[in-house]
């Protein structure tokens, strides 16, 4: 059984990683709080006498599962969203910013010419997962991100490991089409200095 | 030839794929302040919950105790026995209460009077009367 010091320390570890993930899904910044924070708290509820050792594979097995009940709510919210928009809806909560909300941490004292050239990459990176259909996506993200071996991402995602092979290929030579043509091939993603 | 520049090509697309979740990955450490105040409250929530199923105590998200369905939780095997014995006694209930049922239809159907199944003199000298026979 995990101490709580255990989970805190997993959390911790995978928080930030499940949250970007969630949002390149979701594509919704509160819903994808939302969903990371149901998914520790029903680890901590459901899990408690699970051994740390398996939770990255359950807290992922949550994850994906949270975020596909809220695709489900979310189908039926926009049937609702669509029927009644003809209405007439403003655009409110626009105006609301708070300067907390773009406020990084974490950042690093880099060249700042290699801070524009990476965040545009990432724009342009977080851009093309978005496109990704879902469950290429998702395979990208559990079998690299997350550096699951193709077994683990397969039991994961629920389907053969030969799916996974596939939607992973497709996934990442889209991510390098497209990246590819916007000038970025693998030589230029390795100058922004990161460690692969 | 052919697989061989296969492998490779799928070597170097292996490579962009892990370059490019190194890139994800740096950029997830750089969130918001709020977002990671979010974050904290949600693992700070996780880790009290976690720690209140460890000593036996459930609490629902909206921090009120559960102490039945958790009781129930813990003690599976207590419950499940509870379950069964009390549908048992249903039962059983249920049996008498058709038995009774029975006996009281059987008295207001039957040709002799019901007074006659409570008098304790009439079952002997009903017998004597077939032994004269």
């Amino acid at each position: 059984m995990a101490s709580s010091q255990e989970l805190s320390d997993f959390l911790r570890d995978v928080e930030r990683r499940a949250f970007k993930q969630t949002v390149y899904a979701v594509r919704d910044d509160h819903a994808a709080l939302d969903i990371v924070q149901d998914t520790m708290l029903k680890l901590a509820e459901k899990y408690a006498d699970k051994p740390v050792s398996e939770y990255p594979m359950l807290f992922q097995r949550i994850l994906q599962n949270t975020m596909r009940d809220y695709w489900r709510r979310q189908k039926v919210r926009n049937l609702w969203t669509t029927l009644l928009s003809s209405f007439g809806a403003g655009q409110d909560g626009e105006d609301d910013h708070d300067p907390l909300d773009t406020i990084d941490v974490e950042d690093e004292s880099d060249n700042p010419m290699v801070q524009l050239e990476r965040s545009q990459t990432m724009v342009i990176i977080e851009k093309a997962l978005e496109k990704l259909p879902a469950r290429q996506r998702e395979a990208f993200v559990l079998r690299y991100w997350e550096d699951m071996d193709v077994a683990e991402t397969a039991e994961m995602m629920g389907c053969s490991q030969g799916s996974v092979k596939t939607h992973c290929s497709r996934a990442v030579h889209t991510l390098a089409v497209i990246l590819e043509k916007h000038g970025l091939g693998s030589r230029a993603i390795s100058q922004l200095g990161v460690e692969t | 030839m052919s697989t061989k520049n296969q492998d490779l090509e799928n070597t170097e697309l292996d490579t962009q794929a892990r370059q490019i979740a190194g890139l994800l990955d740096a950029h997830a450490k750089r969130l918001s302040l709020r977002t990671l105040k979010q974050l904290e409250n949600g693992r700070e929530r996780a880790v009290k919950a976690h720690a209140q199923q460890v000593s036996g105590v459930s609490v629902n998200h909206d921090g009120t105790l559960n102490s039945i369905s958790a009781w129930a939780e813990q003690h599976r095997i207590v419950s499940a026995g509870l379950v069964l014995a009390a549908i048992i006694a249903g039962f059983v209930i249920m049996q008498s209460l058709s038995h009774r049922e029975s006996s009281d239809a059987f008295l207001l159907s039957a040709d002799l009077p019901p007074e006659a199944f409570v008098d304790r003199s009439f079952e002997p000298s009903l017998n004597n009367g077939k032994a004269k026979l």
